[in-house]
């Protein structure tokens, strides 16, 4: 069944606090059990500029940007063009503009429902200190069914640290714009179960992991992924943990491997640029078997990129940008409460198999906003007892490949990890026999390890399979939706696991399938590449990738599907 | 006590014997850290040796310690996080010129500046020794021994000391692979200085700077008491000669702050919920 | 340093020893690792004279009370103690005859040191006991001088090779 939603874009200039109106919004929705999702996009400025909150109220919590909005309220027509990429509307749509004057032509195009109504001079003679965007708040809320009462109450809660006057004038102004009338309807979609979550991915990324007992931080900031560590800084501190900001990324990774020797389980974040600096030292935690997990919330690239967008492109450096023969892990949460999850498993199988996990999070469910059911959470995995016998060898060969791994303090196990090739007890050596080993050691103790039934979400058995990683997942689900109401029965596959590839299990999962399409968002079609490397595929294959910013689509997967009788 | 039975120096050697060249300036620093080591009793089990990449970098496989040998550069990051991460362990990063003071560069003035309770050691003898003799930040403009760069680098060498105290290094001292004595006193008072303290050993290179010899006769131990004025220190490490030895300047101040008491209950998906 | 006290004086003996054997330990094994075995083979066998002359200095010190002195604490006439091996003199390539020289030279230098206690100490025991190291030491002098003397000259230029220092990393 296709989703029912309710798609609304609010853009503002200058400060006008659209932001705030779709939290509002989307929190007072969600307090009597909808669910909704919200994307903020900005233009280039610090402050000013311009901005959108888009939001997306929905029967069920599969969460896509919203491909066509119902509703588009525009304080204001300047530099429209910013967001006209990603904000198209629906035939009619219901267009509230503050600002008289000439329709940008793709808004015309659709042919809107188009109401002027002056908010400004409403916020100016509802209070003196009135603002546009509470006026739209309390309209909007209108028009949704919500209480004018309980948006004044999250207004007052959120303006908690604004003069009393400020937030005097945020209650008027809701309470004026919940007056307003508009000869209009909105259809929005039912409730669901109250008691729900509201988290970013990032968010979520982050609890995850100090869930899974990550005790050390170590930060650089970088867009998407600066709000993870800053709201891990408040998590450490409640736990007794420690952050610290480091000058530079190659700093932040050094100091995650230096606190995991010590035994705390180590975390850092960065996005595609920073990823590439800790490139070397993830090798090193590789080589020295030292367990680190770096989320990588991606974005446009290369380079600087598209820092405020989202993309599926740094698979390939993820995977590999190790020197030498680094084998470790790469998983992909696939959606804003995923993130918990398989962060949490990241950080649980870094620790167990003692090497480096990065978690290819991106732009979209790192800072996408979402009501959500309490997150599933990641159980701690089974990891072989080791016994290291009397004489201690840090590397030592074991059935697993897994060695017991001692920490400063530790008595009479004392040992030098090393990134030079070394022998079992730790030693350099540049000898075959030991390199031979201790690479076989490496990779093995990852292709020894019964990752269990998490490696992917599998749903349907249709001739059809969409294959993807990470956030495409939800990009594809409305896909094969989209397909299966056209007759079309489609199965997707979402990896969480990317490496070390789950060959047999994902030969298993396309068992029957006639085609498979690998779904990603990106240029180069870097999975299907990874996918066609690593394994024989007995149907054909096919890739459709897109690169960003304009975020994945199921309807336009649906339509590539269908239109080449796919 | 009898003098024949205290714990030695010796006795906080691994088994690992070093590679590096006979008469390596590198064998001096073993011992005075062997024998600092010595000196306060430490305990192997909870001190901890970090190094980067280059010839004085494989001092930590030396001795009997924990030790973590790193990528080139990052040593004095991966010591920081650990000793913030594990406040009771001796933390010590060590490693050369090139490794500290080049493509470490930048960890070395933020380290001073954060003043993680830790010591740095840099083993300084103005060359890369690993890659066969390249000049580096300390190597004299004139010097014309690489063929990378045949007529010396032509820049000013680089001032460890001065850069330590413009970043807010508040423990500095010098020592030199002439004098493992002093060397051990120096680093035994590092060790107990209550926050960051940089080591400055000029270390000699008897292969690719066989001219380092001359140090000993260069070399001069100051014996005035250690400076606490930054002012007067920055007007010291702006003029010497750089062949100074002993501890240059001390003032310490607060060091990064330690683990807050652990709150075990503290829920902190409580704000998710609505 | 005082002079006077027989406690300080052994301390410094059993280290002065203790360092020469420790060093010739260290110069060996490089030596050894360098592939310079004939060096390492002298500096083994000093070693192993340093050992002997330590022990039978630390079953004196044994029979006294002697302070606890900190490397940083010893009162040496120069930077490090007498008869440990200078850095400086030391080259992978070091033939035998430089090595003993070297190794008259610490023999030497820790017979003046023995010998200004022998000369100038007050306590009547610390003057026996360093009379009889310096004695010692004279004597290993001497029998390096007899073997230097039937070595051959070494070439003037045996420090130099022709390849270049290798890249280990």
């Amino acid at each position: 069944m296709t989703q029912q939603q309710l798609s609304i874009a609010i853009t503002g200039a200058g400060g006008a606090g659209v932001i705030s109106v779709g939290e509002l919004l989307l929190q007072t929705w969600a307090a009597g059990g909808g669910r909704g999702l919200l994307r903020k996009a900005f233009g280039p400025q610090i402050r000013g500029g311009e901005s959108a909150a888009l939001l997306k109220l929905t029967d069920t919590e599969h969460y896509t940007p919203a491909d066509r909005y119902d509703l588009f309220l525009a304080f204001d027509w300047t530099n429209f063009n910013r967001f006209g990429d990603e904000i198209t509307l629906c035939p009619g749509a219901l267009v509230i503009c503050g600002e008289e004057g000439e329709l940008p032509p793709p808004v015309r195009a659709v042919d809107p429902d188009v109401h002027y109504l002056p908010l400004a001079d409403l916020a100016v003679d509802t209070h003196e200190e009135g603002r546009v965007n509470m006026i739209a708040l309390g309209l909007l809320g209108r028009l949704l069914g919500l209480a004018s009462a309980d948006l004044q109450s999250l207004a007052r809660n959120k303006l908690a640290a604004k003069p009393q006057a400020y937030q005097d004038a945020a209650a008027a102004c809701i309470e004026a714009g919940s007056q307003l009338s508009l000869p209009c309807q909105l259809a929005a979609p039912p409730l669901g179960e109250p008691g729900a979550w509201y988290l970013s991915g990032n968010q979520a990324a982050g609890l995850g992991a100090l869930e899974a007992g990550v005790r050390f931080v170590a930060a650089y900031p970088i867009t998407p992924a600066s709000d993870v560590l800053e709201w891990m800084a408040g998590g450490l501190e409640k736990l007794g943990g420690q952050l610290v900001q480091a000058e530079d990324e190659l700093a932040a990774i050094n100091m995650t491997l230096g606190a995991a020797f010590g035994g705390v389980p180590s975390f850092t974040a960065t996005s595609g640029p920073g990823l590439a600096l800790m490139t070397e030292s993830i090798g090193l935690a590789v080589a020295s078997e030292t367990p680190v997990t770096i989320l990588d919330v991606m974005r446009g690239g290369p380079s600087t990129g598209i820092p405020t967008k989202s993309e599926q492109s740094d698979l390939n450096i993820a995977l590999n940008g190790l020197h030498g023969d680094a084998p470790h892990l790469v998983l992909a949460p696939l959606d804003i409460a995923d993130c918990v999850y398989t962060s949490a498993w990241a950080v649980h199988l870094a620790q167990g198999l003692q090497t480096a996990a990065i978690v290819l999070s991106d732009q979209f469910i790192g800072q996408s906003t979402a009501v959500v059911t309490e997150p599933v959470r990641c159980p701690r995995p089974e990891f072989p007892a080791q016994d290291s016998g009397n004489d201690y060898l840090r590397y030592r060969l074991t059935e697993s490949g897994v060695s017991t791994l001692a920490a400063p303090g530790d008595a009479d196990q004392r040992f030098t990890a090393d990134g030079l090739e070394h022998n079992e007890r730790g030693t350099p050596s540049a000898r075959d026999d030991d390199h031979q080993k201790q690479l076989a050691k490496r990779a093995g103790k990852l292709n020894n390890h019964p990752f269990g039934d998490a490696w992917a979400r599998i749903d349907g058995t249709g001739e059809l399979a969409l294959l993807c990683f990470g956030s495409a997942w939800a990009a594809v689900t409305e896909a094969a939706t989209i397909l299966a109401d056209a007759g079309l029965s489609t199965r997707t596959v979402a990896l969480r696991l990317v490496a070390p590839l789950q060959h047999e299990r994902l030969a298993a999962a396309l068992a029957g399938c006639r085609r498979v399409v690998v779904v990603e968002q990106n240029h180069g079609a870097q999975l299907f590449h990874y996918l066609r490397g690593q394994m024989e595929f007995a149907v054909p294959v096919a890739s459709y990738s897109r690169a960003g910013p304009v975020p994945l689509n199921g309807r336009a997967i649906a339509d590539y599907m269908t239109a080449e009788g796919r | 006590m009898k003098q024949s039975v205290k714990v030695r120096a010796k006795d906080y050697k691994s088994e690992v014997k070093p590679i590096w060249c006979p008469g390596c300036g590198h064998f001096s620093v073993l011992n005075a850290i062997t024998k600092a080591f010595a000196g306060l009793g430490i305990a192997k089990d909870d001190t901890v040796l970090v190094s980067g990449i280059g010839c004085s970098s494989r001092l930590p496989a030396y001795v009997d310690s924990y030790g973590f040998h790193g990528v080139h550069g990052r040593g004095l990051a991966i010591a920081q996080g650990l000793k913030v991460a594990r406040p009771d362990l001796t933390v010590i990063a060590l490693g050369g010129d090139g490794d500290g003071f080049s493509i470490g560069g930048n960890h070395f003035l933020h380290a001073c500046r954060r003043n993680v309770n830790m010591t740095y050691i840099a083993m300084d003898n103005e060359v890369y020794g690993m890659t066969k003799g390249q000049a580096s930040p300390t190597t004299p403009a004139d010097w014309d021994h690489s063929k990378l760069t045949p007529h010396g680098p032509g820049v000013r060498p680089f001032k460890p000391a001065a850069l330590a105290l413009a970043a807010g290094a508040p423990w500095i001292a010098r020592g030199y692979s002439g004098n493992p004595n002093q060397m051990a006193g120096l680093i035994a008072a590092a060790i107990e200085h209550p926050g960051f303290s940089f080591l400055h050993v000029l270390s000699q290179c008897i292969t690719f700077c066989p001219e380092q010899t001359d140090w000993k006769s260069i070399v001069s131990e100051r014996s005035e008491p250690a400076l606490s004025d930054a002012d007067v220190a920055a007007s010291l490490f702006h003029h010497e000669d750089g062949f100074q030895t002993g501890l240059l300047y001390a003032a310490p101040r607060n060091s990064w702050p330690g683990p807050q008491a652990q709150v075990q209950s503290a829920d902190i998906s409580e704000g998710f919920r609505l | 340093m005082s002079k006077q006290q027989l406690g300080e004086f052994l301390a410094h003996s059993v280290e002065l020893e203790s360092e020469a054997r420790e060093r010739y330990l260290e110069l060996s094994e490089a030596m050894a690792e360098h592939n310079n075995s004939e060096v390492a083979e002298f500096f083994g066998r000093m070693a192993d004279e340093s050992r002997l002359h330590l022990e039978e200095v630390a079953e004196i010190a044994e029979q006294h009370d002697l302070p606890d002195l900190k490397a940083w604490e010893f009162n040496w006439p120069e930077e490090e103690s007498p008869e440990a091996a200078s850095y400086e003199a030391v080259h992978y390539r070091m033939t035998l005859r430089q090595a003993m020289l070297l190794a008259l030279d610490n023999e030497r230098a820790a017979e003046r040191f023995y010998r200004s206690f022998a000369e100038t100490s007050s306590d009547s025991e610390t003057r026996r006991l360093a009379s009889r190291f310096s004695a010692e030491e004279a004597s290993h002098a001497a029998h390096l001088v007899k073997w230097l003397g039937k070595l051959p000259a070494d070439p003037e230029h045996s420090l130099e090779e022709d390849d270049a220092p290798h890249m280990p990393e």
